[in-house]
């Protein structure tokens, strides 16, 4: 038997809605950002109305949403699109109150097959005036229904297990569950920015912050083959395919970095090693960032995290970069909510895979923690910077990252 | 060209034997399963046979104790839980080493867990069991011994007739599993001159492939089987046999035993040599001298492991390295460690694991690569 109704998603937007005169180009940019973001599901019509968007296979699609798997991987993909409060799989179909109570009693099944729910709640909204019934008389209708066909269950209005929502437009709407998003504003709204890329759990979260509030990202990785391995390189691609989940394509550009460490090893002392180190890699960013059209660099950083992170090593390696500012999103974040956030976003698990590096050989046993002016001059004295800093321009390989399509995940 | 130096981890299957795989995996009747009653089963199972017929003559045992596994680790796997699994009036006590293979180590583990006693006996600076230890150990109650014949870490060769001689004195009964993995077509081995009870290989570690592993079990030794099903091969391991991968095995193993003799000898000059020449640039030999050539453990001062496995792999030399390096958590071979190598020279620890077709050419190139990886790497 075919269904009697089509499963479509219903969005709601968050920040968006307070945005005023600009607040077109928001949407325009959010709805755009859906469409690319469920392109390999196929073709949606996607419809704004106030706060709201609607989500509808097009006839050339009509069924996709209608197995309960692979709506729930689309429904997935739309709360990773940045703009997005919740969203929900909802059920759209046409008639009069009896239409109603059958599917609201039939989404009840549905939810009672999978949980072991005692207590529920109707609420309902009436956007078509001529409906004959007004929402709180819908409410109670359709919670008489859906008690008779499960007299085990309780209503409780003021925290109850589930929730059956019921809409009357211009056609009827039932559901109940709302999965979060994951807010932000949509990407593309507030130009782009070159991200730091190691292969930690920090820099991922960064990107990911930056992105959530409009930013789109490109990244530039240092990598000291044969320092550190092929491996490596490949947890970094992987990072930033995840990252890209949310932020759209990622341009990352791995710059081949060890001979410039192998000059800073041998020609700068040891305690000051990793600020030279750093020094070169934000003038590196930044003049590629410019290159590309970047606005800001962002880094990892969080005050005091490690040596490199203190506030006078962070003064010393950010007075390099003249042309634009350096955001540090987790600069007041504990260690313990960055992986959070990590974990949330799906990076956790490949951040902390261990080909990490032999960089280590590099590391000072006691670096400086509190390097000053003079310091910085003398271990820079005997480096030609603006040749290392062309050098390391030059060996830039590119590689266009996008997120894995649903046939190879 | 590329020089590879990684025998212990895998080989490089023989051109004989990818041509024979592909002409088996093609023909038109060749493609039978063994068990099959019609004609393509027939030929399939005859194929099996002299399969086995010819491993059994150059291992010099009977055809009728040796069992075709997926790998070397179910075959160490079977032979350990097995064997107690099937005896338990044996006893409950299992000696061993903590330099085992893992295949050995996890099974050994499960059986602690089930409430097996495990001696491990404690190795030397040369890899060998304590043997006055194991003497003590070995008593009414001990089950079984199950050691490894040829260490893959450092090539170290168990000290095996003294082994079986303090068995028979201390308690015929129990039985002896010999792991063969790393020695088998490197050192003459004959199975029913040993004094083993049961013995794993691995097809792809002597230029057969992988997927195939033997077990040897000699007559009057009972095993309980890890994996039931059609009874195939005696009830003793069951699921459909690949002829052409036990083909290919007989094959790799034949040419492998042709001339075992010379190619020991001419690995050991060979080993010799570079050796010398690694210590001459101020690394440490870490593997014990009178290990088997074909096995070279050296440890690199200002190197990593890893950072020296990547700047061979760039001059597309490939090596091994046990210890994974990491800003985090350095972790050394635990078999360096049971031989009491100091951390730091663990650290920097590089197997070099030889096959027959390694040549003085390539080991000198891989010196050479060495002292220009010294002057560009070095920090």
């Amino acid at each position: 038997m075919s269904n009697t109704y089509r499963t479509i998603i219903l969005a709601r937007m968050g920040e968006i809605a307070l945005k005023g005169l600009n607040r077109g180009k928001f949407e325009r940019q959010l709805i755009d950002n859906l469409r690319w973001r469920l392109k390999e599901y196929g073709a949606f019509s996607i419809v704004q109305s106030q706060s709201r968007i609607w989500i509808e296979p097009k006839d050339s699609n009509p069924d996709i949403l209608e197995d309960k798997e692979t709506a729930d991987l689309v429904l997935h993909a739309v709360t990773q699109v940045f703009g997005l409060v919740s969203a929900s799989l909802v059920w759209k179909f046409d008639g009069d109150m009896e239409s109603i109570k059958e599917h609201a009693v039939k989404l009840t099944d549905e939810i009672l097959s999978e949980h072991d729910y005692k207590t529920f709640k109707v609420e309902s909204k009436r956007g078509d005036k001529r409906f004959p019934l007004a929402s709180p008389e819908i409410c109670c209708d359709v919670g008489e229904a859906i008690l008779i066909a499960h007299p085990e269950l309780v209503v409780d209005v003021h925290d109850p297990d589930f929730i059956i929502y019921v809409e009357v437009r211009e056609n009827r709407f039932v559901y109940s569950e709302k999965l979060e998003g994951h807010r932000g504003l949509p990407v593309g709204t507030a130009g782009k920015g070159m991200l730091l890329l190691s292969g930690g759990i920090d820099s991922p979260v960064a990107g990911y912050m930056m992105a959530s509030r409009g930013m789109q990202l490109e990244a530039i990785y240092f990598h000291s083959y044969p320092y550190t391995s092929e491996r490596a390189l490949e947890k970094v691609k992987d990072l930033a395919r995840i990252v890209s989940q949310y932020s759209g394509t990622i341009l990352l550009h791995v710059c081949n970095f060890t001979d410039i460490q192998l000059d800073l090893y041998k020609n700068s002392p040891q305690d000051m090693l990793t600020i030279t180190m750093r020094r070169i890699m934000f003038e590196i960013a930044e003049e590629l960032a410019n290159k590309q059209g970047c606005k800001c660099l962002i880094t990892g950083e969080s005050l005091g995290q490690v040596a490199s992170q203190t506030i006078e090593a962070i003064q010393i390696t950010n007075e390099v970069v003249k042309t634009m500012p350096v955001f540090r999103p987790l600069i007041g974040l504990d260690k313990e909510e960055t992986c959070n956030i990590s974990r949330r976003i799906g990076a956790f698990e490949t951040s902390i895979l261990p080909y990490e590096d032999c960089c280590t050989v590099f590391v000072a046993k006691h670096p400086k923690t509190h390097p000053q002016r003079k310091h910085i001059v003398e271990a820079e004295e005997k480096l030609d910077i603006p040749a290392l800093v062309k050098k390391g321009i030059e060996g830039i390989e590119t590689y266009k990252i996008e997120r894995v399509s649903r046939v190879n995940e | 060209m590329s020089i590879y130096l990684d025998n212990s981890a895998t080989t490089k299957p023989l051109p004989e034997v990818a041509r024979l795989v592909y002409e088996t995996l093609s023909g038109e009747e060749s493609y039978g399963n063994p068990g099959s009653l019609h004609r393509l089963g027939v030929l399939a199972e005859k194929d099996l046979d002299e399969s086995a017929a010819k491993i059994a003559r150059l291992l010099s045992c009977k055809k009728e104790e040796l069992y075709f596994t997926s790998c070397g680790s179910e075959s160490v796997n079977t032979s350990i839980m097995g064997y107690v699994h099937q005896n338990p009036r044996a006893g409950k006590k299992i000696i061993s080493t903590k330099t085992e293979h893992k295949a050995s180590l996890e099974s050994l583990e499960k059986l602690s867990k089930e409430g097996y006693e495990i001696v491990y006996l404690s190795v030397g600076s040369d890899g060998r069991p304590d043997l006055d230890a194991l003497t003590a150990a070995i008593d009414e109650n001990t089950a079984l011994l199950t050691f490894t014949h040829v260490n893959n870490e450092t090539g170290s060769i168990l000290p095996l007739e003294k082994i079986i001689e303090i068995r028979n004195k201390k308690n015929r009964n129990t039985k002896i599993h010999l792991d063969c993995v790393q020695s088998l077509g490197k050192l003459p081995i004959s199975l029913s001159r040993m004094g083993v009870d049961m013995a794993s290989f691995s097809g792809h570690k002597i230029h057969a492939l992988k997927g195939f592993g033997l077990l040897y079990i000699k007559t009057g030794v009972r095993v309980a089987p890890l994996i039931l099903g059609g009874g195939q091969q005696r009830g003793m391991r069951s699921g459909t046999q690949s002829p052409y991968l036990a083909s290919a095995f007989a094959l790799a193993l034949e040419e492998a035993t042709k001339n075992i003799d010379e190619n020991l000898v001419k690995m050991t000059e060979l080993r010799d040599s570079f050796s010398k020449e690694l210590a001459d640039l101020g690394a440490t030999i870490l593997s014990p001298y009178d290990a088997l050539p074909y096995v070279l453990n050296v440890s690199f001062p200002s190197f990593q492991s890893e950072t020296m496995l990547h700047c061979l792999e760039e001059k597309e030399i490939y090596v091994s390295t046990i210890s994974a390096c990491s800003s985090k958590t350095k972790k050394i071979s635990y078999v360096l460690s049971e031989m009491g190598v100091k951390r730091e020279l663990a650290n920097n620890a590089v197997r070099f694991s030889f096959s027959r077709f390694n040549t003085k050419e390539e080991l000198e190139q891989t010196v050479t690569s060495i002292k220009e990886i010294y002057e560009k790497y070095k920090v």
